[in-house]
C-alpha cells in the first residue's frame, strides 16, 4: 500500500527545489573550477555531480523506511556518530590542521556533518519522550548535554564554525519541543550580556576611541565586575532558599533575573580575561570588515565586491572577475553564493535565496502538520539546520554575520554536507507521505 | 479528561511556536534579500568599479613634459635648451592588492633587497589611506633597477613601474624666477584644476612659465591597463594609450644676453630687464639672489626650501616684476614731460642750481641737489640730473600733472607679463595722503616727488614700460616672454605670440625729442658716460634712490639705470635696458656697468644692425 501511494505523496515541489539549488551549485562549482588564464578546470564539479546522483538514490531510498523507525533507532544512529568524531579527532585526514575529515579509501567523509542529522534524530526522540516535563528547568539539562558533547569533540578538531551551528539547532528544538520561553530567553540574555561588553571594550580600544565614562569603567575593571556579579549571585541564592523555605512570587522577580545578570557578567569577565585579544578582533572584524582590510576583512570585501558587481544580471556563465580571476576565497564551498550572485546577478541571488526559503518553508508546514511529536520535531530540527546554514553563510558572504566556515545547502562543494542534506530532504518527505498514516 | 486537556493546550502552543518560527525564518531571509539589493542594485555601480581596478591594473604613463628653448631656437637645431627632461623612473603598488600586511612587508622586503637598498628607504605611512589608491614607493630610480624588478616579478607581485621623466633646469640659477619650477599638486590646486584632467599625483608648475603655460607644457597621460588575476598573472592583452608629450615653448628669451647680465650681475641684489620697444619682447629678465630650480625639485628638498625660505633677502622674490622701489632720479623724465605736455614749460626753461633749493613756507624747507649745476636747461637737467631743476620744475607742472603722467605711463598698472605672481608701483594721490596720514598735500611731497622719491613706487618692468612709451610715441606693448608653442618634435609650430598692445599714450613730437635727447645728453657728458664707449648710440637716466630700511650703512640706496639705444636708430630697432641693483651707492657706478656689458654684448649679437 505504501509503495503505490509513495509516488503519489512525493513532495514534488522539495525534490525540485532541491535539485535546482542541486545544478546551480553544480554549475558554479564548474565555474568556479575553471582557471581563465590557464583554461584547465579542476574537475570538481564532476565528484558533486556524483555526490549529488548519490544523494539522490539515497533520498529515494530514506523515503521507503518509516522515519519512526529513526527514533528508534536514535540512540544508535547518534552512538555512530559520536564514534565516527571521536575516529575523525584521532584518525583524520588533517586539511589546514583541522582533522574533520575521514579518509574511506577513494573518499573522504565529514562526520560532523552527519553528527547534525543524527543530534536531529536524537533530540527528537528524547524531547517526544519527555513532551510533558520539559517545562521543567532541569530537563533542559539532558539535550544541552546531547548536544555539547558533539559541539566540544568538533571544537577540538578544531572547527569552531561547524561545531558553533548545533547550538541554534538544539534552540528551535527545545523550542518547537516546547521548552519554557522564560528558560530559553533567560541562556540567550547570558550569552549575549557576556559577549557584549567584552566586544564593545575591544572595539573602543582598536578603533582608538578616547575618553572615558563611569560606566565603561566600571565594565574594564574586571575584579570589579567580578565582585559585582559575584554579590549579584549571592543575593539570588539566597533568594531562592527563601522562596524554597517561604514560597513568595515577589522573589522570582529577584532570583531570575540576579542569575541571569550574574552569569552574564560571570562570562564575560571570563573573556575579558581568558580570552586573547586577537580572539576578540576577530569577531569584531566582521562587524566592520573595513576594520581591517587586509585580514579576514580581505575575504569579505572580495566577496562584497563579487556579490555588488554582479548588479541586476550578473556577469554572465564563467564571466565572473572576481571569482574567476582568483579575486574570492573558498569559492566553490563557502563564498559559492557570492559567485551565483557575481555571475547570474541579482536575479540568480533571489532565486537561490527563494529556494531556500521554499524548502524551510515546506519543511515547517511538513513539521507543522506531522501526525506525531517525534515527525514534528524531527522536521524542525531539519529544517533548522537548512535555515542556519542559509542564514550564516549567506549572511557571512554578504557581510552581515560573523566569518564561519559554514557550507550553503545543497550547493557548496562538498559531499558529505550535501549527502547529508539530501537525506534528511527525504525524512521530511518520509515524514509528509505519513502524515495520514496512523 | 485532564489528559485531553493538557494534550490540547500543548498543541496550541507547538502551533503557536511554529507560527513565531516562520515570522523568524521570514524575516531573517527578509534581511538577508534586502543586503543583497543594497550591494546588488543600489551599490552595484561602485562594486563594478572596485571588481574592474580589482582585475585591472591600471598604470598611468605621465606625459613627457614639454621643454623650453631660448630665441636662438632653429627647428632643425635647437640650440639652448633651457629646460629639458632627463628619463626615470617611480615605483608604485596599490595596498590592498596584498592579502595581508606581513605580506606586504614581505614584498617590499624581497624589493628592498632586489634594489640593493635599505628598509628605511622604503617608508611607507598607511594609516588614513583608501588603500586601494596607488601609493608610491621609490621615487626616481634608473632603467636597471627597474628592469631587475622586471625579471623577478613574481617574488615581487603587485609591484609596478611608471615612466616619471625628471624636469632638468639646464642653467640652474639663471633662469630661476623666469622659468619657475614644478611640485606635487596642492590640495587647493587639485580641487579647482580636477576637471582640467589633473590627478592627485600630478606635478605642477608652481612658478614661472612652468606655472604660466603649465597646460601647455604637461601634455596628456597615457597608461596601461592589463587584465590579471589574483596572482597578478595576466590573462589577455595589455590595452592602453600612449601618453601625449607636451608642447614645447620658444621663449624670446636670448641665452647669450641673459648669460652676459648674469654674470655682470654678479653678486649684487637687483634685477634686470631687457624689452624690446617695438614688440615687449622680453630678451633678459632676472633677478638677484637666485635659486636653483634643480634643487626644489628634488628629491629631498625639505632642506634647501627651508632656507631659502628663511633667506632675509628673499631669493624666491622676482625683483624685475614683484618687487617695488623708489624710482627716484629715473621719475624726473615723467616730471619733464609733464611740465611739457601742460605746457607750464619749454625745453629751454633754465633754472640756477646752487646745490639746494629752498622751499618757502612758514618754515623753510631745504632739498639739495648731489652738486651745484649752475645755470641748466632740460637737456642738461635730465643729463646731469639736476634735482634742483626738477624740483622747481614739478612745482611748475603741479602734483596732479605729477601723478597724472605717472599713471599715464602705467606706473600702478601691472604691465600683464606672462609670468605669474606680478605686481604693481603705486602713485599717491591727495585723497590717499590724508586718507593714511591725515594730512593733505604739501608743496614738500610735490618736491619729492618730482625727483621720484616720496610715497612713488613703481617695479623695474615698469620702468623699462615707460622708456617704451618715449621710444614708441606713446605706443607701449606687453611684455611677453613666449614666441611660440611647438610640437613636441619642434617641426610644426602650434601658435605664434604676436605683440600685444597694451596701451596708448600719445605725447607731442616736441615733448619726446628733449626727453631723449636730454638722456641722449646723459650719456656724451652726462651721469652715464661710460655708455659713450660703446659703437652704437645709447641713451637713458640713472637713479639713486634712497629707502627707507637701511640694512647696510654705506650703500643705503638703489640704483637704477633705465635707458636704449639706439639713439639714433629707428624705434623698431630699439631695446631698453632696465637695472636694478639694491643698495648699489649710485645709479651711475653700479647700474651703469652693468648696462653698458649689456649693450656691448647685445652689439656683439648683431641687435641693433
Amino acid at each position: 500500500m505504501m509503495k503505490r501511494d509513495a509516488i503519489y505523496k512525493t513532495d514534488y515541489l522539495l525534490v525540485i527545489a532541491v535539485a535546482l539549488l542541486a545544478v546551480i551549485g553544480i554549475l558554479m562549482i564548474y565555474s568556479s573550477g575553471f582557471d581563465p588564464i590557464d583554461k584547465v578546470n579542476s574537475g570538481l564539479y564532476k565528484k558533486q555531480l556524483l555526490w549529488f546522483i548519490f544523494g539522490f538514490l539515497l533520498l529515494t531510498a530514506v523515503t521507503f523506511i518509516n522515519y519512526q523507525l529513526l527514533g528508534d533507532y536514535s540512540l544508535h544512529i547518534y552512538g555512530i556518530c559520536i564514534a565516527l568524531l571521536l575516529f575523525t579527532i584521532f584518525f583524520g585526514r588533517p586539511v589546514r590542521n583541522t582533522r574533520a575529515w575521514l579518509n574511506l579509501g577513494f573518499f573522504s567523509i565529514q562526520p560532523s556533518e552527519f553528527m547534525k542529522l543524527g543530534l536531529v534524530i536524537v533530540l527528537g526522540k528524547y524531547l517526544e519522550l519527555r513532551e510533558r516535563d520539559i517545562s521543567n528547568f532541569k530537563e533542559l539539562l539532558i539535550p544541552t548535554l546531547i548536544t555539547l558533547v558533539p559541539v566540544t569533540i568538533i571544537y577540538y578538531q578544531p572547527d569552531f564554525g561547524t561545531a558553533i551551528t548545533f547550538i541554534p539547532i538544539l534552540f528551535i528544538m527545545l523550542f518547537v519541543g516546547g521548552a519554557d520561553i522564560s528558560h530559553l530567553v533567560s541562556i540567550v540574555l547570558i550569552a549575549a550580556i557576556a559577549l557584549i561588553v567584552p566586544m564593545f571594550i575591544t572595539y573602543r580600544e582598536w578603533v582608538g576611541v578616547e575618553g572615558s565614562n563611569f560606566v565603561l569603567d566600571f565594565f574594564k575593571d574586571t575584579n570589579m565586575l567580578f565582585a559585582v556579579s559575584g554579590a549579584i549571585l549571592i543575593i539570588s541564592i539566597i533568594s531562592y532558599i527563601i522562596h524554597k523555605i517561604r514560597v513568595k512570587k515577589i522573589l522570582r522577580r529577584i532570583y531570575i533575573p540576579g542569575t541571569v545578570i550574574s552569569f552574564g557578567l560571570l562570562f564575560s569577565v571570563f573573556i575579558q580575561k581568558y580570552f586573547h585579544n586577537y580572539q576578540k578582533k576577530r569577531i569584531l572584524v566582521f562587524l566592520n570588515p573595513d576594520l581591517d582590510p587586509h585580514a579576514s576583512g580581505y575575504n569579505i570585501i572580495q566577496s562584497k565586491i563579487a556579490i555588488g558587481s554582479g548588479g541586476f544580471i550578473g556577469k554572465g556563465f564563467l564571466k565572473g572577475t572576481q571569482s574567476q580571476l582568483g579575486f574570492l576565497p573558498e569559492k566553490s564551498s563557502d563564498f559559492i553564493f557570492s559567485v551565483v550572485a557575481e555571475e547570474m546577478g541579482f536575479i540568480g541571488a533571489i532565486i537561490v535565496i527563494a529556494l531556500l526559503a521554499i524548502i524551510i518553508f515546506r519543511g515547517i508546514q511538513i513539521s507543522f502538520e506531522a501526525k506525531d511529536k517525534f515527525g514534528a520535531l524531527l522536521a524542525s530540527g531539519i529544517t533548522s539546520i537548512f535555515f542556519f546554514h542559509a542564514v550564516i553563510n549567506i549572511g557571512m558572504v554578504i557581510g552581515i554575520m560573523p566569518v564561519t566556515g559554514i557550507p550553503l545547502s545543497f550547493i557548496s562543494y562538498g559531499g558529505s554536507n550535501l549527502i547529508m542534506s539530501m537525506i534528511a530532504v527525504g525524512i521530511l518527505i518520509n515524514i509528509r507521505m505519513r502524515k495520514f498514516v496512523y | 479528561m485532564l489528559h485531553g486537556t493538557l494534550k490540547a493546550r500543548m498543541l496550541e502552543i507547538f502551533r503557536f511556536r511554529m507560527y513565531f518560527y516562520v515570522i523568524v525564518v521570514a524575516v531573517a531571509f527578509f534581511i538577508l534579500s534586502l543586503q543583497v539589493i543594497n550591494l546588488q542594485l543600489i551599490h552595484g555601480t561602485e562594486y563594478k568599479n572596485r571588481a574592474k581596478s580589482n582585475m585591472e591594473n591600471y598604470v598611468p604613463i605621465p606625459a613627457p613634459r614639454g621643454e623650453i628653448y631660448d630665441r636662438n631656437f632653429r627647428p632643425d637645431e635647437p640650440g639652448i635648451h633651457i629646460v629639458t627632461n632627463r628619463p626615470s623612473f617611480n615605483i608604485t603598488t596599490i595596498p590592498a592588492r596584498f592579502k595581508s600586511k606581513s605580506e606586504f612587508k614581505k614584498v617590499l622586503k624581497i624589493l628592498s633587497k632586489i634594489l640593493g637598498m635599505k628598509d628605511e628607504d622604503l617608508k611607507l605611512e598607511m594609516k588614513d589611506r583608501n588603500p586601494w589608491e596607488r601609493v608610491l614607493l621609490i621615487e626616481d630610480v634608473t632603467l636597471e633597477s627597474i628592469v631587475k624588478i622586471a625579471s623577478n616579478q613574481h617574488l615581487v607581485p603587485n609591484i609596478d613601474w611608471e615612466d616619471a621623466p625628471v624636469r632638468i633646469y639646464s642653467y640652474s640659477n639663471m633662469f630661476s624666477h623666469l622659468v619657475g619650477y614644478i611640485g606635487s599638486i596642492s590640495l587647493s590646486e587639485y580641487k579647482a584644476r580636477r576637471n582640467e584632467g589633473y590627478k592627485y599625483y600630478h606635478k605642477i608648475g608652481k612658478s614661472g612659465i612652468e606655472k604660466e603655460y603649465d597646460s601647455i607644457l604637461r601634455g596628456r597621460d597615457g597608461f596601461i591597463r592589463r587584465v590579471v588575476d589574483v596572482k597578478n598573472r595576466t590573462g589577455g592583452e595589455d590595452v592602453g594609450q600612449k601618453p601625449i608629450a607636451g608642447n614645447n615653448i620658444i621663449l624670446t628669451l636670448d641665452y647669450e644676453v641673459q648669460k652676459r647680465a648674469y654674470e655682470s650681475m654678479g653678486d649684487l641684489n637687483g634685477a634686470v630687464v631687457v624689452i624690446k620697444a617695438s614688440t615687449g619682447e622680453v630678451i633678459t629678465m632676472l633677478s638677484k639672489p637666485d635659486f636653483d630650480p634643480n634643487h626644489i625639485i628634488a628629491k629631498d628638498n625639505s632642506e634647501i626650501i627651508k632656507e631659502l625660505m628663511n633667506d632675509k633677502n628673499h631669493p624666491f622674490l622676482n625683483r624685475a616684476i614683484q618687487a617695488k622701489y623708489p624710482p627716484a632720479s629715473t621719475f624726473k623724465l615723467v616730471t619733464a614731460i609733464a611740465a611739457l605736455e601742460t605746457e607750464r614749460a619749454l625745453p629751454s626753461k633754465t633754472y640756477y642750481c646752487q646745490g639746494k633749493y629752498t622751499l618757502k613756507g612758514t618754515v623753510d624747507r631745504d632739498f639739495y641737489c648731489f652738486k651745484p649745476h649752475g645755470s641748466v636747461d632740460l637737456n642738461n637737467a635730465i643729463a646731469q640730473s639736476c634735482s634742483v631743476y626738477f624740483y622747481q620744475l614739478g612745482q611748475l607742472a603741479g602734483p596732479l600733472a605729477l601723478m597724472k603722467y605717472a599713471g599715464y605711463f602705467g606706473l600702478d598698472e601691472k604691465t600683464g607679463i606672462d609670468i605669474p605672481g606680478e605686481d604693481q608701483g603705486f602713485i599717491p594721490s591727495k585723497e590717499w595722503k590724508y586718507k593714511n596720514f591725515g594730512q593733505s598735500w604739501y608743496d614738500g611731497d610735490t618736491v619729492n616727488m618730482s625727483i621720484g622719491q616720496g610715497y612713488l613706487t613703481t617695479t623695474p618692468i615698469e620702468l623699462a614700460n615707460l622708456l617704451a612709451a618715449i621710444i614708441n610715441n606713446g605706443i607701449v606693448y606687453k611684455p611677453k616672454i613666449i614666441r611660440e608653442i611647438r610640437t613636441p618634435d619642434n617641426k610644426d609650430v602650434i601658435r605664434s605670440f604676436a605683440k600685444d598692445r597694451l596701451r596708448e599714450t600719445p605725447l607731442s613730437l616736441i615733448t619726446i625729442n628733449a626727453v631723449k635727447k636730454g638722456m641722449r645728453q646723459g650719456v656724451i657728458d652726462g651721469t652715464q658716460s661710460q655708455l659713450s664707449l660703446l659703437k652704437i648710440q645709447a641713451a637713458g637716466k640713472t637713479g639713486t634712490a634712497q629707502t627707507k630700511s637701511v640694512r647696510k650703512e654705506d650703500s643705503s640706496q638703489h640704483a637704477w639705470y633705465v635707458g636704449y639705444a639706439p639713439f639714433d636708430g629707428p624705434p623698431e630697432k630699439a631695446y631698453i635696458v632696465c637695472v636694478m641693483v639694491e643698495f648699489g651707492m649710485w645709479g651711475a657706478t653700479k647700474a651703469v656697468p652693468i648696462a653698458y656689458d649689456i649693450l656691448a654684448k647685445m652689439d656683439k649679437l648683431g641687435y641693433f644692425k
